[in-house]
């Protein structure tokens, strides 16, 4: 009955988000789209963050994802549509290849190299002036669905889905029992028979997919990127406050931190134009002390306990 | 006694690529140990805290940035050289630094890892940000005659002012070497780096320890702010850099290594004005500290995994 319930209660919002479009204006859409961004990218660094691995490095896929996608149609003539995949899939290559080396390290170790290798990525880039277009970017010849405010609403919508959709199927699979294991106690996990490489790979490559498919996406639908906004230091920074707000390791509180974070920054960035981003590392420092599980995991906490102190009384 | 070989063919080795870029480009060299002076400057306050107090304080280098700014508002309030104003902005940073400890690091000390990490990656974005907040992301200079100071030996004709840089990265290490094996706190200090419970047994309170460790590292890094100011210019995110950089030289020598900094300094600030000495590899600069932090944690992880 239970599991019936929220069933439409997903079902309801999710035909709520698709009919957006139907009573919202341009600019409502926009800030919608660069939520769902947003929200994309914490579920996909909280998918890694199940396994213990921290990445400060999701702008560096966003944006090899973007610049992928782009130049996949300046360059090669591939169909917009079509290089959104093909970003997706550079990303999830080059993730593998990285992978081999750097998901042997742990811990901070992991975290600098993931940051460093972003900033190859982007002096990479700037420095490619023939193939890249070097500090000034890439400007496309079109935007993809011609602009069409609802058009790419869905698009962004559609690679919301499906980085909401893997989140749970990681969460409901064998996945989660595996990446939980791995971080909790690595030697246990392995001694339990855990391929503890093979798994952070699966993850490290999934969730790269998805930050390269979010940056293509983004790419095609603003129709022009640079090295410094593709791989903004925001892209890594405000998903990760987002992700902690709501509740890491789970896929309900990123998407909860990005709805709230989301619309507050869109209304300081108003009032505040510039350090507005001040409120971001506030928040992460007050939520590193004082709720490290974040809302949802405060909130998880207070049903036990109700539930606690109900089986106490009976 | 292989091993005993192969330092010294590296050794070797080393010296004949110095002496030769020496004779080729003698200003690879000259630069390059000027900016390796102000990279260990300002690693060595770090490499001090991820020494003794286990953090990796990621809002290292938005500590001198606050205190170039506060350095930037005294000298412009009174009037006065940032040389005079750099004890009393080492000291307010020092401060900050402590406060800073006590209100936010402490409380995570016991915390995962993962937990110490964000919560200093808030703490930078807090203080960019609030810097953003307070000066806007514009730039600010002061400039001064002596900054400018050359001279000339035969045909070549270089800087001297970012010399001062070297000279206080030696001076920091004399220093703290002194600090740490001369008086109580500093022996303290020591015995509660390599093992903060054992310290704790023997009487020596852990919390009081750590937080001048903290305070210490901030004055110096504060004061290098103030210095900082006097070459170049200042904006919210100039310090983030230095962080990585600090870190990057940190894991190079060894955590607990301080002298060990300096070397690495010197290895970075060469090889990128190595790639600078040439206009086609001059924007290439920036990616050797990158190639340079990945080969070294890499490597130090497949070392670790044969031993």
């Amino acid at each position: 009955m239970k599991l019936k319930s929220s069933y439409i209660v997903v079902a309801v919002l999710s035909v709520i988000a698709i009919a957006f479009p139907a009573f919202l204006g341009a600019y409502p859409l926009n800030v919608a789209r660069s939520i769902m961004t947003y929200m994309a990218l914490a579920i996909s660094w909280d998918m890694l963050l199940r396994s213990g691995q921290i990445s400060f490095g999701i702008a560096g896929l966003f944006g090899l994802g973007s610049y992928a996608s782009a130049l996949a149609v300046l360059r090669g003539g591939m169909d917009p549509m079509l290089s959104i995949v093909f970003a997706a899939a550079f990303a999830g290559l080059m993730a593998y290849a990285l992978g081999f080396a750097i998901l042997r390290l742990r811990s901070m170790y992991f975290s600098i190299t993931t940051l460093a290798l972003m900033e190859i990525f982007r002096i990479v880039m700037h420095n490619l002036h023939d193939f890249s277009g070097g500090p000034e970017g890439v400007v496309l010849p079109s935007v993809i669905f011609n602009g069409s405010s609802p058009a790419l609403y869905w698009l962004c919508l559609a690679g919301l889905f499906l980085t909401i959709g893997v989140s749970w199927y990681f969460e409901k699979s064998k996945m989660h029992l595996a990446l939980t294991a791995i971080r909790n106690d690595e030697t246990s996990a392995r001694s339990s028979g855990v391929n503890i490489f093979n798994y952070l790979l699966i993850a490290f490559v999934i969730t790269s997919v998805l930050q390269g498919m979010m940056g293509a996406i983004q790419v095609q639908s603003y129709g022009f990127t640079t090295p410094d906004t593709a791989f903004d230091a925001n892209f890594t920074l405000l998903p990760l406050a987002m992700a902690l707000l709501g509740g890491i390791h789970s896929t309900i509180g990123p998407m909860a931190g990005a709805v709230l974070l989301g619309v507050a920054s869109e209304w300081l960035k108003l009032k505040i134009p510039y350090g507005h981003l001040v409120v971001y590392g506030i928040i992460i420092i007050l939520v590193i002390l004082f709720m490290p599980q974040g809302l949802f995991g405060l909130a998880r906490k207070a049903r036990r306990e109700r539930s606690k102190a109900g089986a106490s009384h009976e | 006694m292989a091993n005993k070989r192969n330092a010294a063919i590296f050794a070797a080795l080393t010296v004949a690529a110095v002496a030769g870029i020496l004779v080729w480009r003698p200003t690879v060299i000259i630069y390059g140990l000027q900016a390796a002076g102000l990279y260990a400057s300002i690693a060595i306050p770090m490499g001090l805290i991820l020494g003794i107090v286990h953090i990796v304080n990621l809002a290292h280098g938005e500590f001198m940035m606050v205190a170039a700014y506060l350095t930037y508002m005294v000298c412009t309030a009174l009037g006065i050289d940032p040389f005079v104003a750099m004890l009393p902005v080492a000291l307010v940073t020092a401060l900050v630094g402590f406060i800073v400890y006590k209100l936010t690091i402490r409380q995570a000390l016991k915390a995962p890892e993962l937990n110490q990490l964000i919560l200093t990656f808030g703490l930078a974005i807090s203080l960019t940000q609030l810097a953003n907040l307070l000066f806007t992301s514009q730039t600010r200079k002061m400039s001064f005659g002596y900054v400018s100071a050359s001279v000339s030996v035969g045909e070549l004709s270089f800087g001297v002012y970012n010399f001062v840089f070297v000279v206080i990265a030696v001076l920091m290490v004399i220093g703290l070497r002194l600090f740490l094996t001369r008086t109580t706190a500093g022996k303290a200090a020591l015995a509660v780096g390599q093992n903060p419970r054992g310290a704790a047994i023997v009487g020596i309170d852990v919390d009081k320890t750590y937080g001048l460790v903290f305070a210490l590292a901030t004055g110096m890094v504060g004061m290098m702010g103030a210095i900082f100011i006097t070459r170049s210019s200042i904006f919210p995110a100039v310090g983030s850099p230095f962080t990585m950089k600090s870190f990057c030289l940190i894991a190079m020598a060894g955590i607990g290594n301080i002298p060990g900094i300096l070397g690495a300094s010197v290895l970075l600030g060469i090889s990128e004005n190595f790639l600078k000495a040439f206009r086609e590899t001059r924007g290439w600069a920036d990616i050797v500290f990158f190639v340079l932090i990945i080969t070294v944690i890499l490597g130090r992880s497949i070392k670790g995994k044969k031993a």
